[in-house]
């Protein structure tokens, strides 16, 4: 229906009515995984878009192919009427399309003022004309209601109150089309209003919104359109007023259940380990408990708080309330080897931040946790690293030309099976996997479930974080729901629906 | 699947030992068009002189190596060689026994790595800072002690070592032979070592996997004390006297022949055998242009275009891998 609304509107001059922007089979893929699948959509000059989805759903991969930041591999882009090639971020702001991310992108040791005009500063006979942009910058701000200076340190307010700037920032040279990833996502809800007044501001001087964001209130309060994205694919576009959000939550999960979900069920044993309202940063009371011969799932939207309580169950953060029983003693995890010792084992939920060496042989990045155990003496067993080594790379079928390749040189999935394989190598009593399928294909993905059986049929315990739905609710034999850093509810193996679990997430 | 293993296995694995090919062949270039050009770079005499002359800053390299690979930088060594020089003067011409005096500044040395590790570890400071303000302020330490005056050393014995030579080699390269083989097991044969590159590639990483970091940020900086040190030594010995100011913009010499040796400055590559080439490449440029009369200005010139050509073409390479 969208594409032929651009049809009967061609490179419309009444764009007040027609369409700005255009995607025409556009399609990402990358080695092992297929971003997004052909897409047609038409955005309308003036209205206001969301799209939802859950994460993987090919969101972010439409803005940074809509803000020039990867290349598409195939279909066209077109803008009021004409193909563009959109390679570049400096090309899609020339042509007036902007946006503002999630995360602030600007300079924080600058001055608000400096980083509105930064790239554009005014400048006269070589010298910046720092008061004029301090007083320019001021106007902007108080003309879009906000209550903040110009002339202080960008670093010195708040993560919400710099998200309003870096929105103010992109509402400047010419702006058309202004894509809004998650801004909300760090704002307080007063923040949240002004920057609402904004976007509507916006809309009214002609300016075409695409909002992302999880939360279904805001979907509803602001927008005129929404696109259901899953799993790379479009689901469907609805008018505002004729959805609801159960109908949006219902295009947003996968109804059809995979293929690729062996679940084993086995008997479970002792209580491997409790937590008691265990408090840290970024979370707060949270009690659960893993006996062996369980997935424990931990679901809940990004930032909800479940890598943080793992990665202070890990002892990599200090905890500040509550404790920890291993085997039922309560124990003191100060540190990663401490974790380690007791017999856990952390796959991170970064491969590039927190889970390898990138530029190290693959065979070390397999052998890290273990050096001490295949050394005798000072010395490393040559015969025995390499032994550990490929072992893994046989049994996960790590697709490498050899063990001192580097871990850079690999695809994704690969990547992800080296953090899985090095802690095969080390061995452990609980495994705790924090989003072990991300940019992982499904060939790779279904290896890793088995792996999970694998593991719990030797007596492991499993802590499974993932975002994506289907994965823990098919895998978790008791699933634990997150939001906002507490635990909002918990259910047995597929006791609840997939709506009521991520209505719980996302707090509709 | 293992037959492809055996069969791509030789090329990625002979990189580091194809690298170092590379540079020893430059070398012997450089000796042999020496050899031809100059009548006097051949005899013994000066071969001698080169291997002592190269011998110090190589094993300052090594030292230093540790250092970058774990992703820091170590500014002080130049400084801890003139430190070096002075407590060892001052020791022995104080009658204390020279293995003790020897020992003594060893143990300083240590200190001095031990205080950097601190700093970066516990007190959070940048690598280049701390070792920077070790730099300067260990030179004024030793001048207070000295009252800026050089101290001669009244050993014989001690000064003999350095002049001499055994098998016809240089005792002084004989130390460099006495480094390289520990430091060489030390980094590609004991954990330890494989920790020093995993904190340089991926320091949280690492941490997650269980690797204790701050000890292995101290032990990278302690060796790197111990080895400088130990070069304090061997100067005293070789020049008799102890004296605060020596081994000037060592530091900087030593961080060119590990760069030019293929460490890279951003963490994670490096060997043994890459900055010890180093080291006897910039000798022999140094001992060749003194040879040849070139003005030594030029020497200054030419030590940084062929830092700059041999890092370059290195990181085609890599990237071409």
């Amino acid at each position: 229906m969208n594409t032929l609304m651009a049809h009967l509107h061609p490179a419309g001059d009444n764009l007040e009515s027609g369409t700005i922007l255009e995607l025409r089979g556009l399609e990402k893929k990358y080695p092992g995984t297929h971003a997004l699948k052909p897409l047609d959509l038409a955005f309308k000059a003036g209205e206001i878009h969301a799209i939802v989805g859950e994460n993987g759903a090919g969101k972010s991969t439409l803005i940074k192919l809509l803000t020039g930041v990867i290349p598409r591999t195939s279909g066209e882009i077109i803008w009021r009427g004409k193909p563009t090639a959109l390679a570049t971020p400096h090309e899609a702001m020339a042509l007036g399309i902007n946006a503002v991310h999630q995360e602030v992108v600007l300079c924080r040791h600058l001055t608000v003022a400096a980083n509105i005009f930064l790239g554009e500063e005014n400048v006269r006979f070589g010298i910046l004309q720092q008061r004029a942009m301090v007083r320019e910058a001021q106007q902007i701000i108080d003309d879009l209601g906000f209550d903040l200076p110009a002339h202080v340190v960008l670093g010195e307010l708040t993560i919400g109150q710099q998200q309003l700037i870096a929105a103010a920032r992109a509402t400047l040279r010419g702006t058309k089309f202004l894509i809004f990833d998650e801004p909300t996502a760090y704002l307080t809800r007063k923040e949240a209003g002004q920057l609402f007044a904004l976007i509507r501001r916006l809309k009214a001087e002609g300016v075409t919104i695409i909002y992302i964001s999880h939360r279904m209130e805001e979907v509803f309060e602001l927008a005129d359109r929404v696109t259901v994205l899953r799993d790379g694919a479009f689901i469907g576009t609805r008018n505002i007023s004729e959805t609801s959000d159960a109908e949006l939550v219902k295009m947003m999960i996968n109804r059809s259940i995979d293929q690729i979900y062996h679940k084993e069920h086995f008997k479970f044993g002792a209580t491997i380990v409790e937590t008691k309202m265990l408090s840290g940063k970024g979370f707060e009371e949270v009690s659960i408990s893993v006996r062996a011969g369980e997935i424990v799932g931990l679901y809940g939207l990004i930032g909800a708080g479940r890598s943080e309580f793992v990665t202070t169950l890990y002892g990599r953060h200090q905890k500040s309330a509550g404790s920890v029983l291993w085997d039922g003693k309560e124990v003191s995890i100060s540190s990663e080897q401490d974790a380690m010792r007791l017999g856990m084992a952390l796959a991170p939920e970064s491969r590039r931040d927190q889970g390898l060496c990138l530029n190290l042989p693959v065979g070390l990045n397999l052998n890290l946790p273990i050096y001490k155990r295949i050394s005798s003496n000072m010395l490393i067993s040559a015969k025995r690293e390499k032994e550990f080594a490929d072992r893994q790379i046989g049994g996960l079928r790590i697709k490498t030309p050899t063990r001192h390749a580097l871990a850079s040189s690999l695809s994704g999935g690969n990547q992800q099976k080296i953090v899985i394989g090095k802690w095969l190598n080390h061995g452990a009593k609980l495994f705790i996997f924090d989003e072990p399928t991300v940019g992982v294909d499904v060939g790779t993905k279904a290896e890793i479930y088995r792996l999970f059986g694998e593991l719990l049929s030797k007596g492991a315990g499993i802590i499974l974080i993932s975002s994506y739905l289907p994965e823990v609710y098919e895998l978790a034999d008791t699933l634990h729901v997150f939001r906002r850093g507490r635990l909002v509810a918990s259910h047995g193996f597929r006791a609840a629906s997939h709506e009521e679990v991520l209505t719980q997430a996302i707090g509709v | 699947m293992t037959t492809d293993t055996v069969a791509t296995e030789k090329p990625k694995r002979n990189y580091n030992v194809l690298f170092g090919l590379t540079l020893l062949a430059l070398l012997v270039f450089l000796w042999i068009l020496l050899s031809l050009t100059t009548a006097s770079f051949a005899s013994g005499n000066n071969i001698a002189n080169l291997l002592r002359q190269g011998s110090m800053i190589a094993i300052l390299a090594v030292g230093q190596t540790f250092v970058i690979i774990t992703g820091g930088i170590d500014l002080s060594v130049g400084a801890v060689v003139g430190f070096g020089t002075v407590i060892v003067a001052m020791m022995i011409n104080a009658g204390w026994p020279i293995w003790v005096a020897i020992l003594s500044t060893l143990l300083v040395g240590v200190g001095i790595g031990l205080f950097h590790g601190f700093g970066i570890v516990r007190m959070g400071l940048p690598p280049f800072i701390i070792t920077l303000a070790t730099l300067t302020s260990l030179r004024g330490i030793g001048l207070l002690m000295t009252n800026g005056n050089s101290i001669n050393i009244n050993s014989d014995e001690f000064t003999a070592f350095s002049r001499n030579s055994v098998l016809g080699i240089p005792n002084l390269f004989w130390m460099v032979i006495l480094v390289a083989i520990p430091a060489y097991v030390f980094l590609h044969h004991s954990r330890w070592g494989r920790y020093l590159f995993s904190v340089g590639s991926n320091a949280e990483a690492s941490r997650l996997s269980g690797v204790n970091i701050q000890r292995t940020i101290f032990m990278a900086y302690v060796l790197s004390g111990l080895l400088a040190s130990f070069v304090g030594v061997l100067l005293a010995a070789r020049i008799g006297i102890g004296n605060p100011t020596q081994a000037e913009g060592w530091e900087l010499q030593a961080i060119a022949s590990s760069v030019i040796g293929g460490t890279s400055l951003f963490g994670a590559i490096g060997s043994v055998h890459g900055p010890l080439l180093g080291a006897f490449i910039l000798a022999t440029i140094n001992n060749g242009a003194n040879l040849l009369n070139v003005n030594s200005f030029w020497q200054r010139i030419i030590t940084g275009a062929l830092i700059i050509i041999i890092v370059y073409f290195d990181g085609l390479r890599r990237r071409a891998k």
